[in-house]
């Protein structure tokens, strides 16, 4: 069995995301058709031979409870280890948008405590990837780190859209604290860009949260960064295909990024699927008049009308005469004959009319909640 | 401790030897269905749907694929610690040797001590063999409100096809008074589903008469349940009329696959409620590139469409590149077709690779040749620009 246990860290919300994320949890938010982004997280973490994982969850945790199950299609459904459901901390002022809240993990500490596991592995909620974390793993063990943060190299402008934490890295590959984007100076050709996955020895972990119990929000990195002189922190890079879904843009645009061959292979079709719960839904039927354009569409559907670039999730309901280009449309959503929708975003169980038009800009997408009818 | 009121024998043994080049590999039970499904999903999705929780599946030709795909059972939710669950029976030794199971009723009579095991008032037996979706409980009900011995479900059949089944006469009140197998000169057209409910004793009392019978084939229909009926036992009929469909041949089969496309197909695999489950492999949501023509079709998770496709059914991860067109066909999973490829009312097996500019069923002139299906094995690869025939068989 895997000598390290997962955590992934989904106590979280983004405020940016127009309501998608108002009635859900942000690990939850739906993508690419048929998945919700915590799938990634938890299926590269059992691809990796992790059979111990704990999902630190917010309140309102039903839907996560729905895709989870018993953990059976992560098989995590097991006597030994299996799938944690952790409690976070209730929301306060301005603690949600932390990665790794300290207090979140301090609340399960017994999740920590009565493994034997030589590491932790802590990883976001919010992100697309496929990766095997064996490789950071076993970079971990070789430089006998007590942490290991895992980046992807990105282009100085891309920092712009990104936000987030840029790792200060010696030529070695050791870490000495982050820096701002704009503090970056021209040297820097790309910029080492902390993806929110940590290798950190267990032991280790529960001494940071022990120490820092008194501090109220405090973060997992603003605790290490603190420390960094006792602890030895390296660096490991992330080569793949890599997006965060923060805002209602990156959410559009990463769904989109799915329509490219490349993107679609390396996430899906290399070595390791990404799972997800399992709805047993028939095919997907086309009638003789749709007509179909470079779309991802997912099972159990009808569609009758015509669709461009769009990505489809399951059992929705196409009328004829209907043209879609460039949408998401969430599960169970029914649209009715002669409407043209562009550059919208339906969630699940939207009821669209005959003859409505919607049409947002390519940058700002119209966003329609969830069971609205119009 | 153990007891069930009722608990299933799934007949899932049967070669299908009709369905040539489709069976070759796995049995019939084992075949791909509709895209997604395998043609046992609708049997055991029945018994889940029907509240029985426990299945005897009696395996025997080809069946390392069928054990595969069952696994604990756990897809149809039929792995409840608390019920009996799946439990696989294949045929074994004991003492005195063993032996193949010979016919339908010598399988279950090697499965007397499993049956015991549980020790049921009733035994539903069932086949591994039909495509349809029926609430078991209705049957078991009308067993018990008949106080019959055995109840046989049967179905209406068009009366040219009738000499093709196990036919039932029955009288006015339903109780069976005569049972025909093949018939030549028809009397009834209520011909045996292969679905039977029977009293545990009486069951476990015929099976030994009838291996007592050397003279006997040991199969249900021809010997089991004529014997019974001369000994005067209650029989009834149980008359089904929703879909029911043997894919006993390739015509069946293509024909049962077809129907699913119609406007209101005759088996509703789209409705809510009594879901059809399978023991699928996650896959992404299937991609329609920019160049793609889809009508009428099918199309499951993690396949690649940039072709055209028409009146077709695509099962999960097939691959249909540019150029390609495909049409009233039914291509199995993981099947690629390569650029340019032309495919006309075939059946291509699973993890077939179709090369480039490859030409299958298209007729050369000779019209008789449209109706005729062409048929790929599994696992086969096809050459660029091969050109295979309409009707022809590889």
């Amino acid at each position: 069995m895997s000598r390290t246990i997962g955590i992934i860290s989904g106590n979280r919300r983004s405020g940016y995301l127009q309501g998608i994320d108002k009635q859900r949890p942000l690990a939850a938010v739906p993508f690419g058709g048929r998945y919700r982004l915590l799938d990634f997280a938890l299926s590269s973490m059992v691809n990796s031979g992790l059979r111990t994982v704990g999902i630190i969850t917010p309140s309102n945790y039903r839907p996560i409870l729905d895709e989870l199950g018993s953990g059976k299609e992560w098989q995590l459904d097991r006597k030994s280890g299996g799938l944690f459901i952790l409690p976070g901390v209730n929301w306060g002022l301005a603690v949600w948008d932390k990665v790794f809240l300290l207090k979140d993990i301090a609340k399960n500490f017994e999740y920590l405590e009565n493994d034997l596991s030589e590491y932790v592995l802590l990883c976001g909620c919010n992100q697309i990837f496929n990766i095997d974390f064996n490789e950071a793993i076993a970079f971990h063990e070789q430089n006998h780190a007590d942490v290991t943060l895992i980046y992807k190299a990105i282009k100085k402008e891309e920092w712009q859209t990104l936000k987030g934490t840029i790792l200060k890295m010696s030529p070695e590959g050791r870490v000495g604290g982050s820096m701002t984007g704009e503090e970056a100076t021209g040297a820097y050709m790309e910029l080492p860009f902390f993806i929110d996955m940590v290798v950190i020895n267990r032991t280790l972990l529960m001494e940071v949260i022990q120490g820092y119990v008194a501090v109220e929000d405090a973060d997992l990195l603003e605790a290490i960064f603190e420390n960094k002189g006792m602890l030895s922190i390296f660096g490991f890079p992330f080569r793949g295909y890599f997006a965060r879904i923060e805002s209602i843009n990156d959410f559009f645009k990463s769904n989109m990024d799915l329509l490219n061959y490349d993107v679609r292979n390396e996430l899906f079709w290399g070595v390791n699927r990404v799972h997800t719960k399992s709805r047993d839904n028939p095919p997907t039927h086309y009638s003789d008049n749709a007509l179909i354009r470079n779309s991802l569409v997912a099972s159990g559907c009808n569609i009758q009308g015509a669709l461009e670039n769009c990505i489809v999730s399951r059992n929705v309901q196409v009328a004829g005469d209907t043209h879609i280009k460039n949408s998401i449309i969430m599960r169970r959503c029914n649209i009715g004959k002669n409407v043209i929708l562009e550059n919208v975003i339906l969630d699940n169980y939207v009821v669209i009319h005959e003859g409505t038009i919607l049409k947002g800009q390519g940058n700002t997408p119209v966003v329609i909640n969830k069971r609205a009818v119009i | 401790m153990h007891q069930r009121e009722c608990i299933a024998m799934l007949l899932a043994g049967g070669q299908g030897s009709r369905l040539g080049y489709l069976t070759r590999r796995v049995a019939k039970p084992a075949l791909s269905f509709g895209g997604k499904y395998r043609v046992i999903d609708f049997s055991l999705s029945n018994c889940a749907n029907s509240n029985i929780d426990t299945v005897g599946v009696l395996t025997q030709y080809k069946p390392y694929a069928l054990h595969s795909y069952i696994g604990s059972g756990g897809a149809w939710d039929l792995n409840d610690k608390f019920g009996g669950g799946v439990h696989i029976l294949p045929p074994f030794v004991g003492e005195d040797g063993g032996s193949w199971y010979k016919g339908t009723a010598d399988a279950i009579y090697h499965n007397i001590d499993f049956i015991n095991f549980y020790n049921p008032i009733y035994v539903l037996i069932i086949s591994g063999d039909h495509i349809y979706k029926m609430n078991y409980e209705l049957l078991i009900r009308q067993h018990k409100n008949t106080g019959a011995d055995v109840t046989v479900s049967a179905i209406e059949v068009a009366w040219e096809e009738a000499s093709r089944f196990g036919i039932i006469t029955p009288d006015a009140t339903d109780r069976i008074i005569r049972f025909a197998e093949k018939p030549a000169q028809p009397d009834s057209n209520l011909a045996s589903m292969g679905v039977y409910v029977f009293n545990w004793p009486v069951l476990k009392k015929a099976l030994l008469e009838d291996q007592e019978n050397p003279a006997s084939d040991n199969d249900f229909g021809k010997n089991v349940l004529p014997m019974l009926l001369e000994q005067g036992k209650k029989l009834f009929v149980y008359k089904f009329n929703e879909y029911w469909v043997d894919v006993g041949t390739v015509q069946s089969y293509y024909q049962a696959n077809m129907e699913l496309l119609l406007p209101e197909p005759p088996l509703n695999i789209f409705g809510p409620g009594f879901k059809i489950f399978s023991n699928e492999e996650i896959l992404p949501p299937h991609y329609i590139g920019p160049d793609a023509r889809i009508s009428n079709s099918l199309i499951c998770n993690g396949c690649t469409v940039l072709g055209e496709v028409k009146n077709s059914i695509l099962a999960p991860g097939v691959y249909i590149d540019e150029g390609v067109w495909v049409e009233d066909s039914i291509i199995l999973s993981n099947t690629r077709i390569g650029n340019k490829s032309r495919i006309r009312k075939a059946i291509i097996g699973e993890s077939v690779e179709i090369k480039a500019n490859c030409s299958l069923g298209i007729c050369t002139g000779d019209e008789h040749n449209r109706s005729l299906i062409t048929c790929v094995e599994d696992n086969l690869t096809i050459f660029d620009g091969a050109l295979i025939r309409a009707g022809e068989n590889i």
